[in-house]
């Protein structure tokens, strides 16, 4: 089989941050090749490189042995590359059938694509053909934008395919997307395959990957890890490493556990196809684990103990999401009081939502989040924050053309007492230097790790009982990553209670006195956070396999 | 909450066809085409309609002789024009243009030079130049579009309004404008009461002209095109769109169509000043015309142009003593923007599509999914 697409020595980055680093795929003809990495591993960027939406400074791609490096789009689609976008993007205020009938040339001389009707009698029953294929041929002359999420995900593919692309690039196809509708996706992307397409697809939940996909390639931090077949993949310990994070720093301390990790990764993939468990919310001996955690014991988990004090934060039976399909399903989980909390999972498993919808952005559809005792959810955000709850939001979110100074004083602004903020202001000065030291330059200028303490600052300028993290490391290098972790742990030994995000689940594990496990928007682990760390079912999680029995 | 509605058809869509393939895509073809018929059921309707005011424009100046009244008919006219080309542009691309003064000066200056230069007389001898006037503006969109083109959005609308202020200052300054004093067309051969009647067919002819034009850009897939344009652009350039081609030809088609109304406009004035030719209130003028008839529709910008030209020139002569014109258009513009967001064509065809699938006696969740029929009978 020769290469359609061929990858190779991409380097580009944003400022000083390397996306892709030298990363290297080749996509053969008549595949179906799985892209997956953990977060900013740089798979977007691989396709929108590819398809000409971002310029790079080195490296090359080529299709079918022509270079299109830094090709523009319109000739990368017309080359026969279609591609879909991670938030389905379409027309919305064009009717559906519209929306198929903007592709149906690819390559037309503008004269004639400027005179003649905007379809032929043959593309708009081409077009009725496709929408039939993908199922949505009753909707052909609702706008675009009243469709579903699910339903755009399925215009988006078929509005690649007027144009007869020889290979669908698609990004994260199943992602926020109803279990029905996903086997439905699976099957018409099966069947594209099977009447010649080449795919390459993107996708974080990898029980899909694993079950489409002939060959998978592996992105970690902008560069190719493997390439192989699923089965080689699953069962490779530097793919679950790069997954769970590494740890260089105490990688010696660590190698213990991470043979226990490996171990579990392997006992996994021999076991995939008898493994029928459900691992929610059970911390019973497992016959099967290799080693059992020595810190606690069974029974020790969070949510099974009888006597201990009133949690914080609570969240009962919520179910939350974005006008499709909810992301969290009956979401119950308990942050006890002076603790760190830390939820991990796979990318799109509601790590996020569940902050969003506990800091009111996001109102449940379903079940009750409570603070101290006291029904939260259905207030504004801003009662809530008054409630003493505060978030620092994934995304870098300081004002960066604002001084630090005044991004720490932000912080305070619901704080009417000038005197109050004055006095927490010398607090967090004391705590965090930088924010002293470097009062008046702009936020902009710091690095990522001081942005993030600046942030902490800002958080602590209103003295909340709770303090949400969303992926504090995100972005950053091992060593910056540890101080802002002991950042982390210090807040908490003042008395913060904690609940963290984070995509590092070793290392933000190893912080936290609790572990949460979500996946696919249910609560599958709670424990200690060493218990949930080495507990065997955690490499499945990640890559797929043995819990997604009970997701239906 | 459209989409919270919408869900729950969403959740059955995609199994049933998959499920049930052959009897399924039979089903859900003809529920397609049973959208379809519609618009062609109520179109001998429509049609009537059209003709009646076709009709009515064509007798007009022949029933009603009033110069006063048949004048504010042909300024009408004139922004009618001026506003479905400009709609022809940004309405449909979405690119908001703040500076298509310069294509409606620029083809009054046309005009009036051309006259000078080739001697030619007022009256039915100018209007043969009209279309050179467009020619001349289209030109001047070549350079202007592509400058200006290269940045969207709010710095789009910012460019345009720059490009604008240099055309004026480079009017008051060259020495073939005359600066200040201007330049004066030819008088027409016209009199008395019959005055105003070739200006207002030649701007009807004008009108007629540009809106099949618009018609036939909404049909054609260059049209299918920049609406793409408009909804995501980015988007649109990944499923092989030359945006960069199709913004700019629709640009120099706007601007063909405004430089031909400009010099009509002018000859029918007399005179061309700088500040007069290149007017930054013609600029807005035309805007808020098709915003307040709907954007992107074929006779939003004909109703608005209509509404407002006649309102405000009708005001002005009643009222120009005070400042109290400025205050009815400015209140009559509020009042529809805030009832009517979107415009008064888009709300209200919604509304009638609404009532007659009520008639029908269609169920109140199918209700909701009739704007989009809405939007195809438009």
């Amino acid at each position: 089989m020769s290469n359609l697409i061929e990858v190779s020595g991409i380097v580009k980055a944003y400022g000083g941050i390397k996306a892709l680093a030298g990363c290297a795929l080749e996509v053969r003809e008549g595949e179906i090749n799985g892209l997956i990495g953990p977060n900013g591993s740089g798979k977007t960027t691989l396709f929108n490189v590819i398809t000409g939406y971002e310029q790079v400074q080195q490296g090359l791609v080529k299709f079918r042995g022509v270079d299109i490096t830094n090709a523009p789009p319109d000739r990368v689609f017309g080359l026969g590359i279609g591609r879909t976008f991670q938030l389905t993007r379409m027309f919305a205020r064009l009717t559906v059938l519209e929306n198929v009938l903007v592709a149906t040339q690819r390559e037309e001389g503008w004269a004639r694509s400027v005179t003649r009707l905007a379809g032929s009698q043959l593309e708009r029953a081409r077009a009725l053909e496709l929408l039939d294929f993908v199922g949505i041929t009753r909707l052909a002359n609702e706008p675009a934008g009243n469709l579903s999420y699910g339903q755009r995900k399925l215009l988006e593919l078929a509005s690649l395919l007027i144009a007869d692309p020889a290979v669908l690039l698609l990004d994260e196809p199943a992602g926020g997307v109803n279990p029905t509708l996903i086997n439905h996706l699976s099957d018409r992307i099966k069947d594209l395959n099977r009447d010649g397409k080449t795919i390459l697809v993107v996708e974080h939940n990898m029980e899909f990957v694993m079950g489409i996909c002939s060959r998978i390639t592996v992105l970690s931090q902008g560069s190719t890890l493997m390439a192989g077949a699923p089965a080689e993949v699953r069962s490779s310990p530097a793919v679950l490493e790069a997954y769970l994070g590494a740890d260089e720093e105490e990688a010696a301390l660590d190698a213990e556990l991470r043979r226990e990790l490996d171990a579990a990764a392997h006992a996994n993939a021999t076991r995939l196809a008898s493994v029928q468990a459900t691992v929610v919310r059970e911390q019973g001996p497992d016959a099967g684990s290799p080693r059992e955690p020595e810190a606690a014991g069974p029974g020790a988990s969070v949510r099974t103990r009888p006597n201990g004090p009133p949690p914080l934060l609570q969240l009962s039976g919520v179910c939350a999401g974005y006008g499709g399909a909810d992301i969290l399903k009956e979401v119950t989980l308990e942050v006890p009081e002076g603790a760190i909390t830390c939820v991990v999972g796979p990318n799109g498993a509601g790590k996020s939502t569940v902050m969003k919808t506990v800091s009111g952005l996001l109102r449940p559809r379903a079940g009750e989040v409570s603070f101290r005792g006291e029904r939260v959810s259905g207030m504004t955000p801003k009662q809530i924050l008054a409630k003493g709850i505060a978030q620092i939001p994934q995304a870098h979110s300081l004002f960066p053309e604002m001084t630090v100074q005044e991004n720490v004083e932000m912080g305070a602004f619901t704080v009417g007492d000038r005197r109050l903020v004055r006095k927490r202001l010398a607090a967090v000065q004391e705590l965090y230097p930088v924010v002293r030291d470097r009062a008046h330059e702009k936020a902009g200028s710091l690095s990522g790790g001081q942005q993030r303490l600046v942030e902490f600052a800002r958080c602590l300028m209103l003295d909340p009982d709770l303090i949400m993290l969303d992926e504090p490391s995100m972005g950053l290098d091992p060593r910056t990553r540890s101080m802002v972790f002991d950042m982390v742990a210090l807040m908490n030994r003042q008395g913060k209670t904690i609940l963290l995000v984070e995509q590092n689940a070793r290392a933000g594990l190893k912080l936290s006195s609790h572990g949460v496990v979500l996946e696919n928007g249910r609560v599958r682990l709670t424990g200690s956070g060493h218990e949930v760390l080495t507990h065997p079912e955690i490499g499945a999680l990640y890559l797929g396999g043995a819990v997604t029995a009970t997701a239906a | 909450m459209t989409l919270d509605k919408q869900t729950s058809a969403a959740g059955d869509a995609p199994a049933s066809p998959a499920a049930a393939a052959a009897p399924g895509a039979g089903g859900d073809r003809t529920q397609a085409a049973a959208a379809g018929p519609q618009p062609a059921l109520r179109s001998p309707l429509r049609l009537g309609a059209r003709g009646l005011i076709l009709l009515a424009l064509v007798v007009f100046p022949l029933v009603i002789t009033d110069p006063t009244t048949t004048a504010i008919a042909f300024f009408a006219l004139v922004f009618m024009v001026a506003a479905t080309s400009w709609n022809m542009f940004s309405g449909y691309s979405g690119y908001l243009a703040l500076g298509h003064a310069v294509f409606f000066g620029s083809g009054g200056y046309a005009l009036a030079l051309l006259c000078q230069q080739l001697g030619v007389g007022g009256g039915w001898p100018s209007f043969a130049l009209l279309p050179l006037c467009g020619i001349v503006a289209a030109l001047i969109a070549v350079p202007v579009g592509l400058i200006a083109l290269r940045t969207r959005r709010h710095t789009f609308v910012v460019v345009t309004i720059a490009i604008f202020f240099i055309f004026q200052l480079v009017a008051y300054n060259v020495g073939f404008t005359g600066g200040t004093s201007g330049v004066f067309l030819p008088a027409p051969p016209f009199s008395g009461a019959s005055f105003n009647t070739p200006f207002y067919y030649v701007a009807f002819a004008i009108l007629v002209l540009s809106v099949t034009t618009s018609w036939l850009v909404r049909r054609s897939r260059f049209g299918l095109q920049l609406l793409a344009i408009r909804d995501d652009e980015d988007r649109a350039l990944g499923l092989g769109v030359k945006t960069r081609r199709v913004k700019l030809s629709a640009f120099i088609l706007s601007a063909f169509f405004v430089g031909m109304i400009g010099g009509l406009y002018f000859d029918f004035i007399g005179q061309v000043f700088p500040n007069t030719a290149y007017d930054p209130l013609f600029d807005l003028a035309v805007a808020l015309m098709a915003f307040f008839g709907g954007l992107g529709t074929l006779t939003g910008p004909l109703l608005g142009a209509a509404v407002l030209e006649s309102l405000q020139q009708y005001l002005t002569l009643s009222f120009s003593s005070s400042a109290l014109y400025l205050i009815a258009y400015g209140v009559l513009f509020l009042v529809v923007i805030l009832i009517m967001p979107r415009g008064v064509v888009p709300e209200i065809s919604d509304l009638l599509a609404r009532r007659r699938l009520k008639a029908i006696g269609a169920s109140r969740a199918a209700d909701k999914q009739l704007s989009g029929v809405a939007e195809v009978l438009r």
